[in-house]
């Protein structure tokens, strides 16, 4: 194995490896680590984040940025709430609508007018919270999940884990094969790799970007709902800085921020890789929650620094430019 | 920690190696005589109003509370003094009693946070839980695994929105619509009974806010028809957004005469906006909650008109009650203590009773 291949993998599987590693030294330390409720309580929590990593997976991958997830959201828990006095069916579609369309209109004004992705979904980040904030009376109001059969999607369990994990399972297997083995995931890749090289390859640049947006919001917004069901209720003081967990993780699992390489495998890593952070320091019981972030951003500036040098690496190998 | 014991943690922590901070521990501050102090009393005596709730109807077993892993989630980032004094009372209560297996969380703000916390405190083997609740909806998933266990809760300072001695054992925490009720008489005093008065609101969705605000809203009603409440905007509890949200109030609504703070940090950022605005103390009077040491000496300072405490220092009636209640006692489904008030005649003196 040489070099560019070494560095590779370690790019794409470091994620995996360092969970592994922590995992191990976790069981190690602490007793009431590696128990199946622990482990469960890990699984679960992260399923949500893990449902909207995916979708900033596709962003990222595409060259763009979404910072709207968290507060789509919230919006689709306070959403799913509000719906499921209707029933489930209408508790899961209205979220999904409203989200999905926020995620239409911003990718359609990314693609078309050719604005930065952090600015219109930065607007989309406010706006979509000052829209929940209207319908919740400023958040005052919680609509509480009256219907069983919807809230049984996010609290029912099948061998120790409930149902939100099997949905975040499926979905990102569903997301490796769209990101790997259909021509989408390929114009995604295209896209996030070199724009205008995709546009004259004939890769349909804006309606590629469009829907990796709708993606990301129809994720954020179906996330939303099924922790709503799992609350049973439309909580209004959620995924307020959640973007940035969801961008984190997608990161630390090795797909690149400036678009053209990375996967949905790291990111998943990635996201349970935050969730044993956690479990740690409350295992500890003593540090103060601020050590969460502490770790949690020096993985992430390694992370970085690390795919820097790698990147570097690799151009020296293969004789490019630096 | 001193910083030598920072930094090595810090160094293990980015090593991956969090498992070695297993030893490092807070600092226990030494019993000072103002730790005693400003203690909490219990306003109606134990079993004389509503249902109780013995260990029998909630189906727990008796353990030892020295040697059980007891669980604390705290809801709120430590900025604010009532969110330190509140750990800071669970803690010394527990290193006062001897329970050695105390383990703290802090949800840092974040509701999704506060849950995973929760269970995995159980999943730790918490026999004992208690909440500082962020939001008082959205507890199923906890609710749902502590009652499995038969797992007692005691939750502080907001509620749960939830049945007691099933879902939870009991509530410890202020008549938040009294404390409305009294800031309003405070407000009613200050202005003479009429004027335009501002209402800067807590964070949404948890029922300390609802109930501080109808309170003073019942009251001002009831008592000073004379009184306009022209302004109300939420500052989440917050200094900064006290102070910004105040900076609008007085852009527009330059005649106000009056702010209702829902907590101390919000009427100090007010304070911080008024000073701003060339504002003398006294022109716009403040009344507040919570009883912080800051706010207190703004009443010695003049700029705030009274406040009406609210007492974080919950350790000794948690762990009483909690005591109380697997010795087979009747634990009443709410625990109301009694505040006390701050104000021009006594705010020089109360200094250092304040947190």
């Amino acid at each position: 194995m040489n070099r560019e291949q070494a560095g590779r993998l370690l790019q794409q599987h470091g994620a995996v490896m360092v969970l592994a590693l922590l995992v191990l030294a976790g069981s190690l330390a602490f007793d009431s680590f590696a128990t199946p409720e622990n482990a469960a309580s890990v699984v679960v929590s992260s399923s949500f984040l893990a449902i909207i990593a995916i979708g900033m997976t596709f962003v990222i991958i595409g060259g763009g940025i979404d910072l709207s997830v968290g507060s789509l959201f919230v919006l689709g828990g306070v959403l799913a709430a509000y719906g499921s006095r209707h029933g489930p069916l209408a508790a899961l579609a209205l979220p999904l609508a409203v989200c999905g369309t926020v995620g239409l209109l911003q990718g359609l004004v990314i693609a078309r007018t050719g604005m930065a992705p952090f600015i219109v979904t930065l607007a989309g980040l406010l706006g979509v919270r000052g829209l929940m904030l209207a319908i919740s009376d400023e958040g005052a109001t919680t609509y509480l999940v009256e219907d069983r059969a919807f809230a049984a999607l996010g609290q029912g369990e099948l061998l120790g884990l409930s149902y939100p994990v099997y949905v975040t399972a499926g979905l990102a297997l569903a997301a490796m094969v769209l990101l790997q083995r259909t021509g989408f995931g390929q114009n995604v890749y295209a896209v996030g790799g070199n724009e205008q090289a995709a546009a004259l390859m004939g890769v349909p640049v804006a309606r590629t970007k469009v829907l990796v947006y709708v993606l990301s919001a129809l994720l954020a917004g179906l996330a939303g709902a099924l922790n709503a069901a799992r609350l049973s209720s439309g909580v209004t003081i959620l995924g307020i800085g959640l973007e940035l967990d969801a961008i984190a993780a997608v990161v630390i699992g090795g797909t690149l921020l400036t678009g053209g390489a990375g996967g949905v495998t790291g990111t998943v890593a990635g996201v349970l890789l935050l969730g044993v952070i956690q479990s740690l320091i409350n295992q500890v019981g003593s540090l103060t929650s601020a050590f969460q972030q502490v770790v949690s951003g020096a993985f992430l500036a390694l992370v970085v620094v690390a795919q820097r040098l790698l990147s570097k690496a690799q151009r020296l190998d293969t004789g490019g430019p630096p | 920690m001193t910083p030598h014991v920072r930094m090595a943690s810090l160094a293990f922590a980015v090593l991956l190696t969090a498992a070695a901070c297993a030893k490092a521990e807070e600092p226990q501050a030494a019993p000072s005589a103002a730790s005693t102090a400003g203690q909490q009393v219990v306003q109606t005596p134990s079993g004389a109003a509503g249902p109780t709730c013995t260990l029998q109807q909630f189906g727990g077993t008796p353990f030892d509370l020295k040697t059980a892993v007891v669980g604390f989630s705290q809801s709120e980032k430590e900025a604010n003094p009532f969110r330190i004094a509140e750990t800071k009372s669970i803690k010394d209560e527990a290193a006062k009693l001897g329970i050695t297996n105390l383990k703290v969380t802090n949800a840092q703000s974040q509701f999704s946070k506060q849950i995973t916390d929760v269970q995995q405190l159980i999943a730790q083997g918490a026999r004992l839980l208690v909440i500082a609740p962020l939001n008082s909806d959205g507890w199923e998933p906890v609710l749902q695994q502590a009652a499995a266990k038969k797992i007692p809760i005691i939750t502080v300072d907001r509620k749960i929105n939830a049945k007691p001695c099933s879902d939870y054992l009991t509530f410890i925490g202020s008549d938040f619509y009294e404390q409305g009720k009294r800031a309003a008489d405070r407000m009613i005093d200050a202005v003479g009974g009429k004027g335009k008065v501002a209402i800067l609101l807590g964070a949404p969705g948890n029922n300390v806010t609802t109930e501080r605000t109808n309170g003073f809203k019942d009251r001002v009603k009831e008592k000073a028809p004379g009184i306009q409440i022209s302004f109300e905007q939420t500052g989440e509890f917050a200094r900064e957004k006290g102070q910004q949200v105040t900076e609008q109030l007085i852009q527009s609504n330059p005649d106000i005469n009056g702010i209702y703070a829902e907590n101390d940090e919000m009427a100090l950022g007010a304070v911080t906006a008024l000073k701003g605005a060339g504002k003398e103390p006294g022109d716009i009077k403040i009344v507040s909650v919570d009883g912080t040491r800051s706010a207190v000496q703004g009443i010695v300072d003049g700029w705030l008109h009274a406040v009406i405490e609210s007492n974080p220092r919950f350790g000794p009636l948690a762990f009483e009650t909690a005591a109380k209640f697997l010795d087979g006692g009747q634990i009443p489904d709410k625990v109301i203590i009694s505040d006390r008030d701050y104000d021009q005649a006594n705010a020089k003196d109360s200094l250092g009773e304040a947190y």
